[in-house]
């Protein structure tokens, strides 16, 4: 595959008969003739992705050159032989082989100590408070859904954000933006006869408005069904002309970043897409599955940034991890670790600086057994709204916050 | 504005086909035709009295064939996966069969609120039976008791780590979820509260040879703890005594069951009066449940259609209206797309339900199955001595079940029993009733009856002997694709 514009050109050509009749591919269309520069076409999309289940921080990126490591996890440490070295301190899970790659190649940057005041143990809590941005009080939409929703995004743009899962996530729970939801490749649509099919689509697109009862949730259903239908019906078209430069590994999380690249270099103007991996919710037998899940982490990214870099949409995409809290720094009698607070983010590819930003939190002083964070992850948020999206922080944050240097 | 002193004293108004359904879709799982007209016929105190009192049934107090894992390792992957469809589908068939609809739907809302998840952590396809068995126990029970036994349930001390709760390494997982989730809410506790309430519960351990529960007073840690102001040399009855004791328990569980049965975003007042009820009771579920379901917000405006269906709701509804005997494998990988795997919540805080159900893929993956489960026939003999020799199949299934949304389902000419068979009109207005009881507005019963009475091409078509079977299948998945069909 050539460059981005090429490539655009070759799919929007491949259904370009579909294109006449609907106009979420007008998008397509626009973002070829916005192209700026080799290998970019302007249209930046974050891609989010949820380390569900509170990931250890520890054993993420180690604090190899620390002996208080080797003390507070004297059975489930990452030896310091097998680290993949950053600098004399701080290495790598070895499972990480693929986010090695690609910090080697300047495209990622390591937050170090970051979470927010008065950590919150609650898997669910802090889930929430780092998908709202809200800490001190419980709302109802996402901190990227507010984004879509005020970005000023066209309307007719069905796939501003995408989720990738069978769930979506509060992170794109928006007022006035219904993010599409898709597990694959293919959604289902209704099939049937053709007369089954036309008069699904009549029913589905909404007909007629008085109804014999009142819901709360008859609008939400309607407007479901509407995008639904609609989505269900572009989807394919959208990923159609799409071929992945690379293997992606069998893993659904890898999988799930196949079809973010299939659907961004459909350049339908995604801004936003959520992925989520886990559970890192490690109280017993921590190595195992942290090492696994940190492997299928690290070649899920390697793959998508090389499949990206081949379609030349590599700089367009920045990746973005979070996880509701890191884990307590000292291990348990199980093996594994309990919930804590502070941890690194990944912010990879796009305009990230590559690079280590801020300090290790110190092992020896704690708060109640847990890392002192230092970096409000708001900062990050606010960072990668103002110089990823372009758009000012405060509207989507409620508040301000110092943006960071790394992107 | 919701009236508190009304609100839950008795529903004296007119009682009719749509209040029947209403109450059958939440205390059960829904009905078919017969079901709920039998409900519209009897009344409403006569059919709630008849859900509160749960009758002795026949169906099967544990899955039919082998659910032990295949002892020690290496595990057999297809034997584990055999034991845990089998069980699965054992709950599922006694959802869509039991003679005692509520007390059914009492076991998915505690599996919902008291949550463990089939094949995580050590739990075994058994545990989960033994646990549900509990939850029908305990369904209309005494919730203080269902407490204390939950805090002694395998699965539970699997799920929250209670096996890993030592006095001399204390494993504060249960003791945080059952204050957060199960009992008062965050907010109502310290961390320091959660660190002496998990002191207090250990010594509850799991024999790992019978997989039941036993006690270890070696690993009890039996100094004094201070837990909620109180001070004492606790046990985990204790704490769950002391737990018992706090206003806010009774506040957190009413919120819990009109969220559940009512709507979602009940008022502070209606919570205060069900939980004073609910309290006064010494924590009878019965009896909170009994004036819910009595009471004038449960047949209120407010409440009718307020609830989003869950995938679970969806599928043995659909079942149960269209006359299916027994689930089917197909149906369990429908309800994972569909974001509810069978005894498998996402995570200890249950299914979050609502809104969270409806997105894209999940509204898509309802209507494919729906349409799935209404065209489906069973397979001819030949097909299915073919579908006999999948050998991943567990032994002694019924290959149709393995391979289908259902073993069998009952005729279209059931489906619209009563209307005649060759008018579209009468048939459409039959179909819009049964799958949501009229709840359309006029253009959709015309864009049903429109598909009746017209062939691919728009031409118009009467209904016949020939076309009959395959136009009503037709109209009645168009009908499931209506907003109302998703609606509780």
């Amino acid at each position: 595959m050539g460059n981005r514009r090429q490539f655009l050109q070759q799919s929007v050509g491949a259904f370009a008969g579909f294109l006449a009749i609907d106009s979420i591919f007008g998008r397509a269309a626009r973002a070829a003739s916005a192209i700026t520069t080799p290998g970019s076409a302007g249209v930046r999309t974050l891609v989010v992705v949820n380390l569900q289940g509170g990931n250890d921080g520890l054993n993420t990126l180690v604090p190899y050159g620390d002996p208080s490591y080797y003390r507070v996890r004297p059975t489930i440490n990452v030896p310091a032989g097998e680290v993949l070295r950053i600098d004399s301190e701080l290495g790598l899970n070895p499972n990480l082989a693929g986010l090695k790659a690609l910090y080697d190649a300047h495209r990622v940057a390591i937050l170090q100590g970051v979470h927010y005041p008065n950590p919150n143990l609650s898997h669910f809590r802090s889930t929430e408070i780092w998908q709202t941005a809200a800490p001190e009080r419980i709302i109802e939409t996402g901190w990227a859904g507010r984004y879509l929703d005020t970005a000023g995004l066209p309307k007719s743009d069905l796939f501003k954000g995408l989720a990738i899962g069978p769930i979506l996530p509060k992170m794109l729970v928006a007022d006035a933006t219904d993010v599409p939801t898709v597990e694959g490749f293919r959604m289902g649509t209704f099939g049937g006869t053709r007369s089954e099919q036309a008069h699904a689509d009549q029913i589905l697109n909404g007909s007629g408005t008085s109804y014999p009862f009142q819901s709360p949730y008859l609008s939400l259903v309607q407007e479901v069904e509407h995008d639904a239908n609609a989505s269900a019906n572009a989807l394919p078209h959208l990923v159609a002309g799409y071929k992945p430069a690379i293997q992606y590994p069998t893993t659904p999380f890898a999988q799930g970043l196949n079809l973010a690249a299939a659907v961004i270099a459909a350049g339908v103007g995604t801004k936003v897409i959520y992925v989520s991996l886990g559970s890192f919710d490690t109280h017993t037998g921590q190595r195992g599955t942290q090492d696994r899940l940190l492997q299928q982490f690290g070649d899920g990214m390697k793959a998508f940034y090389d499949d990206l870099a081949a379609h030349g949409l590599d700089g367009d995409v920045m990746t973005m991890t979070f996880s509701e809290f890191g884990r307590r720094v000292e291990e348990n009698a199980n093996r594994g670790t309990d919930h804590g607070t502070a941890a690194p983010m990944f912010v990879i590819g796009g305009g990230a600086r590559g690079g280590v930003y801020g300090d290790h939190p110190s092992l020896t002083d704690l708060d109640f057994g847990n890392l002192k964070w230092h970096t409000d992850f708001r900062s990050v948020y606010a960072t990668v709204l103002q110089r990823w999206l372009g758009v000012a922080p405060e509207p989507v944050l409620g508040a301000s916050f110092d943006t960071l240097n790394f992107a | 504005m919701l009236d508190v002193s009304r609100a839950l004293t008795e529903y004296g108004g007119p009682w009719d086909t749509r209040l029947a359904a209403h109450l059958l879709r939440r205390a059960g799982f829904g009905g078919s035709q017969a079901e709920i007209a039998a409900v519209a016929d009897a009344g409403m105190q006569a059919s709630v009295a008849r859900l509160m009192h749960p009758l002795p049934d026949a169906l099967p107090v544990a899955p039919d064939g082998d659910i032990s894992f295949a002892p020690g390792p290496p595990v057999d992957p297809l034997q584990r996966r055999n034991a845990i469809i089998r069980t699965q589908l054992w709950w599922l068939n006694r959802c869509l069969h039991s003679m005692s609809p509520l007390q059914e739907r009492m076991v998915y809302f505690w599996s919902n609120h008291f949550t463990s998840g089939i094949n995580q952590k050590g739990i075994t396809p058994q545990m989960m039976v033994d646990q549900y068995t509990l939850f029908r126990r305990f369904a209309l029970g005494d919730y203080a008791q269902l407490t204390h036994e939950v805090s002694r349930d395998p699965a539970m001390l699997h799920y929250l780590d209670g096996i890993a709760n030592r006095a001399q390494h204390p494993n504060e997982n249960y003791a945080r979820e059952l204050m957060e989730l199960f009992t008062m809410g965050v907010g109502n506790y310290s961390e320091e509260d959660v660190r002496q309430a998990a002191r207090a519960f250990t010594g509850n351990t799991v024999d790992r040879s019978t997989g039941l529960y036993a006690y270890n007073p070696r690993w009890h840690d039996d100094g004094i703890k201070t837990f909620l102001g109180q001070t004492g040399p606790f046990t985990g009855d204790a704490v769950v005594d002391i737990i018992m004791q706090q206003p806010v328990t009774a506040r957190f569980m009413a919120r819990k069951f009109l969220r559940a049965f009512v709507y979602d975003d009940p008022e502070p007042e209606l919570i205060d009066a069900l939980a004073a009820t609910f309290r006064a009771s010494g924590y009878n579920t019965g009896r909170a449940m009994g004036v819910l379901l009595r009471s004038n917000v449960f047949y209120s405006q407010r409440a009718y259609r307020a609830l989003v269906k869950s995938p679970l709701e969806v599928a043995i509804g659909a079942m149960k209206m269209l006359g299916a005997n027994e689930v089917g494998v197909r149906t369990l990988g429908a309800l994972g797309v569909m974001g509810q795997i069978p005894m498998q919540p996402p995570n200890v805080a249950g299914w979050p339900g609502g809104s969270l159900w409806l997105n894209t893929g999940t509204y898509l993956a309802r209507l494919t199955y729906l349409r799935k489960l209404v065209m489906f026939k069973p397979a001819a003999q030949s097909s299915v001595a073919m579908m006999a020799m999948n050998a991943n199949m567990p032994s002694g299934m019924d290959p149709q079940i393995y391979a289908s949304p259902a073993s069998h389902l009952g005729s279209p000419e059931m489906w619209v029993a009563g209307a005649v068979q060759n008018d579209p009109v009468s048939v459409g207005e039959r179909i819009v009733d049964t799958v949501v009881q009229g709840d359309a507005t006029s253009q959709q019963s015309n864009d049903i009856l429109h598909y009746l009475s017209t062939d691919g091409v728009g031409n118009r078509v009467a209904l016949s002997g020939e076309n009959f079977e395959e136009k009503v299948r037709g109209g009645v998945s168009l009908a499931m694709a209506l907003p109302a069909y998703q609606l509780a």
